[in-house]
């Protein structure tokens, strides 16, 4: 067996292509996709893996992944680490201008009869709180404009007691808000000290951060009515069949012409075919027809 | 007006083109050797084409030595790239180097970068939908994906003012400009696209392809072939390879009447991983726009100033 040096490639030096071999096993799995030009992610992820592992190589790395009695174990860890740290504020600028530019357009005829105008967020899989604050304020930028008169809520959940606490403090340092631009900490965030800025009373009072297990079957009956779902980076915890089930109650919980959104190298596979894939321009999701497409 | 006189207008003003610098010399008998059989085709023809123009049997080196090829190595002679890449794929290569000297690229309405790099990425979807489909001339597609928009140059040379307020509007309703084509100019680079293939006497199917890619169920003769441009068209425009500019949609490619015509044809079309499809296309979108660079370079900077 030879032994390579346990360094990641870096972004310019070609990649072993047992690391092409492992991307595409990850995304048999998990449905996540590292492009070639990411393919250094998914190797610096994979380095770490084998130091810890004792692996010699990435070809012995392999090996582990999928001829060891541990392997399911091991894919786990391995989705952990190449997974972790993705999250900032205003992550995915191709999904927030879908929602605005595209769906919340169609939501707002589509919902014209009704008396009250809602609308419903879940940010399944909170984490921090990152995603649903980028959420808030992209929905109080349109409170003067397409959401006049709507009430906008968001419900925000993780299993971690920890990171929902995190998330209810709303507190974020210079690498969390790398993307955010100052017209939205200006409008947005109050300054706590020199590195660190915290979200304004009234951002917050949209969401409500809660502790939730996606498998728990009861609790997510009672998560109907979304207009929207995203779910970032969250299903590769689940093995198959819960995976299957978790998106299930995800198709049950939105309501019919509402939109389902995944990390952005993320796919569903074949979980669920009632939902349709569709392309926004930089971004995908998944649309539960309305009932007036003619397309349920 | 009316479509008649329409038809007249764009007619009488492609006509025209003759006045403006001509496409290279070798671009026709070449396009003409594609539509042979290959066994029909002899490689020292193809060769004796090249050598009438050192420029673009140059650039064809550099092309066929890129990643979308997959050579290892640069082949030090067309004669050398057409025994490691096939006679089909050179004059593919051929094709596309001397189309980014057909069009002189001055003050046009579109940034003519952005317009190459949506042709050459639709040509490269084209090839890889083929090739996912195991359909039998990858290199035909290429080309219906290379030539598919053309009538947009024709429009910036013979229709500039008109079609400028069309690709300013387009931008700024966030529509397709074909759309925008339709309601400023009563046509499009549909109709235009057309007069100049049949100018050229371009294969019917290549006519087709450029007459109704944005209307593949009107396509007569070439509806499988036309359906797959139109897709990858809209999936170029989804991923960072349309026209510079925002377009507010939703496209469900699998519920798109083109998706159901080329169905019919292809039965591979059920089982295609069409999120993984765009995550390799992405993948591909950083080497079309360096063969842009490398092909178009220099008309393509020309159109800047």
């Amino acid at each position: 067996m030879t032994t390579a040096p346990q360094t990641a490639p870096t972004k310019t030096e070609p990649v072993d292509p047992v690391y092409r071999q492992i991307r595409d096993l990850v995304y048999k799995v998990s449905g996540i996709y590292k492009a070639d030009e990411k393919l250094y992610l998914l190797a610096d992820g994979c380095v770490r893996r084998m130091k810890l592992m004792g692996a010699k190589s990435p070809r012995d790395y392999w090996d582990h992944l999928t001829a060891n009695p541990s392997r399911d174990g091991e894919l786990r860890q391995l989705l952990n680490e190449i997974t972790i740290g993705e999250t900032c504020l205003f992550r995915s600028q191709p999904q927030l201008d879908a929602v605005r530019k595209v769906i919340l357009p169609e939501i707002v005829v589509e919902k014209t009869k009704q008396i009250t105008k809602r609308l419903r967020i879940w940010s399944a899989g909170c984490s921090t709180g990152e995603e649903s604050y980028t959420l808030a304020m992209n929905m109080m930028e349109e409170s003067e404009r397409l959401l006049k008169g709507w009430t906008v809520e968001i419900l925000a959940t993780d299993l971690n007691d920890r990171s929902v606490e995190t998330a209810k403090a709303g507190i974020y340092g210079d690498y969390a808000l790398r993307n955010t631009t100052d017209y939205y900490k200006r409008k947005y965030f109050t300054t706590l000290d020199e590195k660190k800025l915290q979200v304004r009373p009234e951002v917050k009072k949209l969401i409500t951060f809660s502790r939730l297990n996606l498998q728990d079957d009861s609790k997510m009956l009672f998560m109907k009515g979304m207009d929207l779902i995203f779910c970032c980076n969250v299903l590769i915890y689940f093995d198959g069949a819960s995976k299957a089930k978790v998106v299930n109650h995800y198709y049950t919980n939105l309501n019919f012409g509402g939109y389902f959104f995944l990390g952005t190298s993320e796919s569903l596979l074949n979980l669920n075919d009632k939902l349709h894939l569709v392309h926004f321009p930089g971004s995908i999701a998944y649309w539960k027809p309305s009932l007036s497409s003619g397309k349920l | 007006m009316t479509t008649t006189s329409f038809t007249a207008t764009i007619q009488d003003r492609v006509s025209r083109i003759d006045t403006m610098p001509s496409i290279p010399a070798v671009f026709l008998p070449l396009l003409e050797l594609l539509n042979l059989p290959p066994e029909n085709v002899k490689l020292d023809e193809i060769v004796k084409l090249v050598s009438y123009d050192n420029t673009i049997a140059a650039q064809c080196l550099r092309v066929a030595s890129s990643p979308l090829f997959g050579l290892a190595k640069t082949p030090d002679s067309i004669k050398g790239a057409v025994l490691s890449l096939g006679l089909r794929r050179v004059q593919t290569i051929l094709l596309t180097c001397c189309l980014g000297s057909a069009f002189p690229a001055k003050n046009w309405p579109l940034e003519p970068t952005t317009f190459w790099r949506h042709s050459l990425g639709c040509a490269m979807v084209c090839r890889k939908f083929s090739e996912k489909l195991a359909a039998p001339d990858g290199d035909k597609a290429y080309m219906a994906g290379l030539l598919h928009d053309i009538g947009f140059p024709v429009n910036c040379m013979v229709f500039p003012k008109e079609f400028a307020i069309a690709t300013a509007n387009a931008t700024q309703a966030q529509i397709p400009l074909d759309e925008a084509e339709r309601a400023t100019m009563g046509f499009s680079h549909c109709e235009t696209g057309r007069a100049l293939a049949e100018k050229w006497h371009l294969a019917d199917d290549l006519i087709q392809v450029i007459a109704f890619h944005h209307t593949p169920e009107l396509s007569e003769s070439a509806k499988p072939l036309v359906a797959m441009v139109h897709l990858s068209d809209l999936l170029c425009r989804m991923r960072n390879m349309g026209y510079g500019y925002y377009e507010s949609r939703k496209v469900d490619l699998a519920n798109n009447p083109a998706w159901a015509i080329l169905l019919q044809e292809y039965r591979a079309l059920e089982g295609i991983d069409l999120v993984r499809f765009t995550f390799e296309l992405d993948e591909a979108a950083g080497e079309v726009f360096n063969l842009v660079s490398t092909i178009f370079g220099a008309s393509a900077a020309a159109g800047k100033s």
